[in-house]
């Protein structure tokens, strides 16, 4: 248990530096462009903003708020405990609505989706990996000229071709929203039902996508541990095929956790991008009705939370991987 | 080399990447010898023209010289073009809501079914239940049928210049026909017009040549910044390597897609053109790349003729150029292509978060998706505008990615099942 | 002369490359191993002797396939048997395998008990954990493994122990017959002497009842075993005895591979060290008369022409060669 604790600050360490990394990129980033910032603000307010009253309360509240007179680095600090005290400012756009209101209407529709739809693609597209390095021959030959075309479409273009053929076409399912426009959010089966009923397509689309390009990794890793010699000997003391393949299924997948860890920041950017397609009132429709707005508290807002998420998402898939393989521990102890 | 090439060729997988990729280049080039029409030219006024050959209709009625065909089943396609299944049942039900008895309707027998319509339709009757979209259609409808059975041709008159007054300047028969050569003026639009009323295949295979170009130097950005990365880390190793490796896991973790958008906000539309564009893709994605040719340089610096060449006192630079770039280059050609097509992939998604590149010149694959979907062509049922940019785009990457793999099986043994 | 464990006869099997060719690894080889006794295959790298491991096994999996002969376990053919119930009536239960690379041969990300409890239940699924724990730890005391192993993942153990572990986890269905491939090949020499007084010990305790032990270091064997064959391109050149194998070889092929190794023996000390020049023939089109020809220092033109077949003497003794033992001798005498 030593070992693993070792590994667990080590990945915590880690969080926390990444963390740090992405509010100072946060923060800096759009301080970077040419010019005078306030100006650049006050020039986006111009644009952005329908009523002159409301333009001036923001610039006053942004002034105070993010102490844009003062030093950099006082305005960091000041901007992370902004932040951890959830005072995004107020939205440009949506004046005088604050930005964490928003976001909090927001974020769940997104974690929501995007977390269990990653996770099943993931599983589905390993399984049909495995099978596809095990069985060969017919299957292997469909499974993966199929899943080599998927996982180059964009994800945005699957979403399309779902909402297509499902919704404009045979009407199965709505084209857009999270739920029925004519119903307010409540604890109605009525409710429920509009909100499973539109969860289908974005839920799929980001599922297909994510099949695709796990398929393909896992048929590779699968080969490379069929080939391993535990299999032939375990083959040898007469163990059955389904067993084995057991094995190589355990093996095969755990490189594909880290895998997953790497890609799910990817991942993440494709769904959202495939939220939009839908309307789905998640962070992706936020960002983009944020960037059509030119409201650029909001716009910073979500590119955070939506980093924080991924790497808070990475470090519990780093977490689960160093519980279930016990090379971890055994290398840690060394 | 050439042994290498012809394996690489050899490769079933890389031929047909190879083959699928060539095709749209060649088509980016030669398509616009033959149409040089301005891409973003706006020649329809509407949006979403289906696909088709478009006639004028003006130059028609003056063609030079009138054709008669008397071709038998000319009137019953006239008829079914203006009449078909669903237009007779709308007509039925209207018969019916205003009380004919619906054994009365015969909706296959239409010289019966027009003389209902005739005696029945009066669009300034208010029918309870209606909505206003039915009302208008009916209107519509009933236009369209005007005249249908006439037997007879139509007049062509033209305003007097002098009096005013209408004059008969011809006449045009059931029986008339131009030939299509002799009209002056036809436009074939494969892919119908977009939203602006733009020709979609003109603007699709410009678009395409922007995005390869979006991808290419963002291809060749990442590839370098990878390169130097990895070299510099991997060969040199210790404290150099330590700051490199720990720069290259901040920016595995953090999304580069939340960058790209962060970047591209802060560059501001006015300064985003497809160059800048690409540069920015091109700095937000080396992370694979340096990690790929490091794990390779490490592997590589210990080998014996690495050891020879430092012990021949040969420069930093003459190593690296001459003892490790030639053992990774296969490496790197790949990184390449892969860099490429996922490039054009994130131009794609970042128009279609309305971060693409700004619009007034060029467009790109990203920029048509963006457009459509801001049009919502995908709802409208309008396929020419979206579906064409996404198999241009599947194609592009899918082509990439197999000569990818085939170059993979060709100079990684280990995966060659 | 004690009960015959396992008899072959003539085996032939093959290997199919990626191109569909056909590499003819093991070619009619016929052996017997009586119970007691153990055997021993020698040969250099590449000539059949693992293949031959894997093929005596009785079970195949591309690109391995079995072409003709018999493998008779206890006076029971298994050639001819369906390979699920070789699966579950044979393997594991009559003969056992260890393999070459014993470092890899373990699941890594499997616990050793859990893994033999795989093992006993593929055979008999009505056994307990309990029992299958208990067995494990009684068998792992006996051979001198601590049970704490049993609870450990592969990658906790030392190379040495990892190939004990894999030892005793063959034999804890007690087969018939085991065959070690190199199981000491990749070890330090204290972790070998130990991985040899194991295997002896199960064949006193009679945890097996024969042993085939496969190797190209030579003195191992002659420490080992009680016979030795020597293979060469796929087919055994030379059998006899450990001691008139070792030290007095008839074919020339067997002579010169003694003779390119240190026996640490004091008849040998002073023999010159002498290495065999060329290589084995490419098995894919194996030479029509003797194969070892090419290599041959006594060759003759009638060598190539038809295959030589085994020539028996008396004292169990058998050798692949046109020449007869007297002219043999005398060659090398005048060598």
């Amino acid at each position: 248990m030593k070992g693993y604790r070792r590994y667990f600050l080590n990945k915590l360490l880690w969080l926390l530096v990444t963390a740090l990394f992405a509010f100072i990129l946060n923060f800096t980033l759009p301080r970077l462009m040419p010019g005078d910032p306030v100006a650049a603000i006050v020039a986006r307010l111009a644009q952005g903003m329908s009523n002159s009253t409301g333009m001036k309360a923001v610039y006053e509240q942004y002034a105070e708020q993010f102490g844009t007179n003062k030093p950099m680095i006082t305005q960091f600090f000041l901007y992370v405990s902004n932040v951890f005290q959830g005072k995004f400012g107020a939205s440009f756009s949506q004046f005088p609505r604050p930005v964490v209101d928003i976001l909090k209407s927001s974020i769940w529709w997104t974690v929501s989706l995007q977390f269990p739809a990653i996770i099943v693609g993931w599983i589905i597209g390993n399984v049909l990996g495995v099978l596809a390095a095990y069985i060969r021959k017919g299957f292997d030959k469909v499974v993966m000229p199929v899943s080599l075309f998927i996982s180059n479409l964009p994800a945005f273009g699957m979403a399309v071709i779902l909402l297509v053929i499902f919704a404009v076409d045979l009407k199965w399912f709505p084209t857009s929203g999270g739920y029925g426009f004519d119903l307010i959010p409540e604890f109605s089966w009525r409710f429920i039902w509009s909100v499973i009923v539109h969860y289908q397509l974005p839920f799929w689309s980001i599922v297909l996508i994510a099949i695709g390009g796990q398929a393909i990794g896992m048929r590779s890793m699968s080969i490379y541990e069929l080939n391993a010699d535990y299999v032939k000997y375990a083959r040898f003391l007469g163990i059955k095929d389904r067993k084995i393949v057991g094995y190589v299924f355990r093996n095969a997948m755990l490189p594909q956790i880290t895998g997953l860890a790497l890609a799910i920041g990817t991942m993440v950017g494709g769904a959202l991008v495939a939220e939009i397609i839908f309307s789905y009132p998640g962070l992706g429709t936020t960002l983009l009705t944020a960037i059509q707005g030119q409201d650029y508290p909001l716009i910073s807002a979500v590119t955070l939370i939506i980093t924080v998420m991924v790497l808070l998402a990475n470090f519990a898939i780093e977490i689960i991987y160093g519980l279930i393989d016990p090379r971890i521990k055994a290398a840690q102890t060394d | 080399m050439k042994h290498t090439l012809q394996q690489v060729f050899h490769s079933s997988k890389f031929v047909t990447g190879f083959c699928i990729f060539a095709a749209i280049l060649l088509t980016v080039i030669i398509y616009p010898i033959f149409v040089p029409n301005p891409p973003l030219e706006i020649i329809a006024q509407g949006s979403f023209f289906p696909p088709g050959t478009y006639v004028s209709t003006y130059d028609t009625v003056f063609s030079s010289k009138a054709y008669t065909l008397n071709l038998p089943d000319a009137a019953a396609k006239r008829i079914a073009a203006k009449l078909g299944d669903k237009e007779r049942q709308d007509i039925k039900d209207y018969l019916v809501l205003v009380g004919v008895p619906e054994a009365e309707i015969d909706t296959t027998n239409t010289i019966q079914l027009l003389s209902q319509w005739d005696k029945n339709y009066d669009p300034s009757k208010k029918i309870s239940g209606m909505i206003f979209s039915k009302v208008r259609y009916y209107e519509r409808l009933n236009k369209s049928l005007t005249g249908l059975l006439s037997e007879e041709g139509l007049i062509l008159a033209a305003p007097n210049i002098d009096t005013g007054a209408l004059e008969q300047i011809g006449t045009i028969n059931l029986a008339d026909y131009v030939n299509i050569k002799e009209v002056a003026s036809v436009r074939t639009l494969p892919l119908g017009t977009d939203n602006f009323g733009r020709d979609v295949l003109t603007e699709l295979v410009r678009a395409t040549s922007v995005s390869l170009k979006i991808g290419l130097i963002a291809g060749l950005i990442a590839t370098f910044i990878g390169l130097t990365l990895g070299l510099l880390g991997g060969y040199i190793g210790g404290t150099v390597d330590d700051v490199i490796m720990f720069i290259t896991n901040l920016f595995t973790v953090i999304p580069s897609f939340v960058l790209l958008i962060l970047i591209s906000y802060s560059v501001g539309q006015e300064h985003r053109g497809p160059v800048m564009v690409a540069t920015v893709i091109g700095f937000t994605s080396w992370v694979w790349t340096t990690r790929a040719v490091r794990s390779q340089v490490i592997s590589l610096r210990n080998r014996d003729h690495v050891n020879l060449s430092k012990l021949s006192g040969h420069s930093l630079f003459h190593i690296i150029t001459h003892d490790i770039l030639p053992y990774i280059a296969s490496y790197v050609v790949m990184a390449l292509i892969l860099q490429i097509s996922s490039a054009i992939l994130a131009e794609a998604s970042l128009s279609v978060l309305g971060l693409g590149p700004k619009t007034s010149i060029d467009p790109t694959l990203g920029l048509m998706m963006n457009w459509a979907m801001i049009y919502q062509a995908q709802i409208l049922g309008k396929w020419w505008a979206y579906f064409p940019v996404l198999i241009v785009i599947a194609l592009i990457t899918f082509s990439m990615n197999l000569m990818n793999t085939g170059l993979d099986q060709v100079f990684n043994p280990a995966l060659r099942d | 002369m004690g009960k015959v464990i396992l008899e072959v006869n003539e085996l032939t099997t093959k290997y199919v490359t990626r191109f569909n060719e056909d590499v003819y690894a093991v070619d009619h080889v016929s052996l017997k191993v009586e119970e007691g006794k153990s055997l021993g295959i020698a040969g250099e790298s590449g000539c059949g002797k693992s293949t031959l491991a894997l093929s005596l096994m009785g079970y195949y999996f591309a690109p391995l396939h079995y072409t003709s002969g018999e493998i008779i376990i206890d006076g029971q053919n298994i050639t001819g048997m369906h390979p699920d119930t070789v699966r579950k009536n044979i393997l594991g239960n009559e003969i056992a395998y260890i393999p070459q690379a014993a470092m890899n041969a373990l699941n890594p990300t499997q616990k050793i008990i859990h893994f033999i409890e795989d093992v006993v239940q593929a055979h008999d699924p009505k056994v307990s954990k309990k029992e299958i724990y208990e067995l494990a730890r009684e068998r792992f005391e006996v051979l001198g493994l601590p049970k704490e192993v049993l609870q450990r993942y592969p990658v906790e153990l030392s190379g040495g122990m990892k190939q004990r572990t894999v030892i005793a986890t063959s034999v804890i269905l007690e087969p018939k017959i085991l065959i070690a491939d190199e199981p000491s090949s990749a070890l330090d020499v204290t972790s070998q002497k130990m991985v040899i007084k194991m295997l002896r010990y199960m064949m006193e305790k009679g945890y097996v009842k024969a042993m085939i032990f496969i190797t190209h270091e030579l003195p191992l064997l002659y420490n080992v075993t009680d016979d030795i064959m020597v293979m060469y391109a796929g087919q055994i050149v030379e059998k006899g005895s450990s001691k008139q194998t070792v030290f007095d070889p008839i074919h020339p092929y067997a002579k010169g591979l003694m003779g390119s190794i240190i026996v640490p023996e004091s008849g040998l000390k002073d023999t010159k060290l002498t290495a065999i020049p060329g290589t084995p023939p490419n098995l894919k089109k194996p030479p029509e008369g003797c194969r070892f020809a090419e290599r041959c220092k006594f060759v003759t033109p009638e060598c190539k022409r038809y295959p030589v077949d085994m020539k028996y003497l008396e004292s169990d003794r058998s050798y692949r060669c046109i020449f007869t033992e007297e002219q043999l001798r005398k060659a090398y005498q005048n060598d």
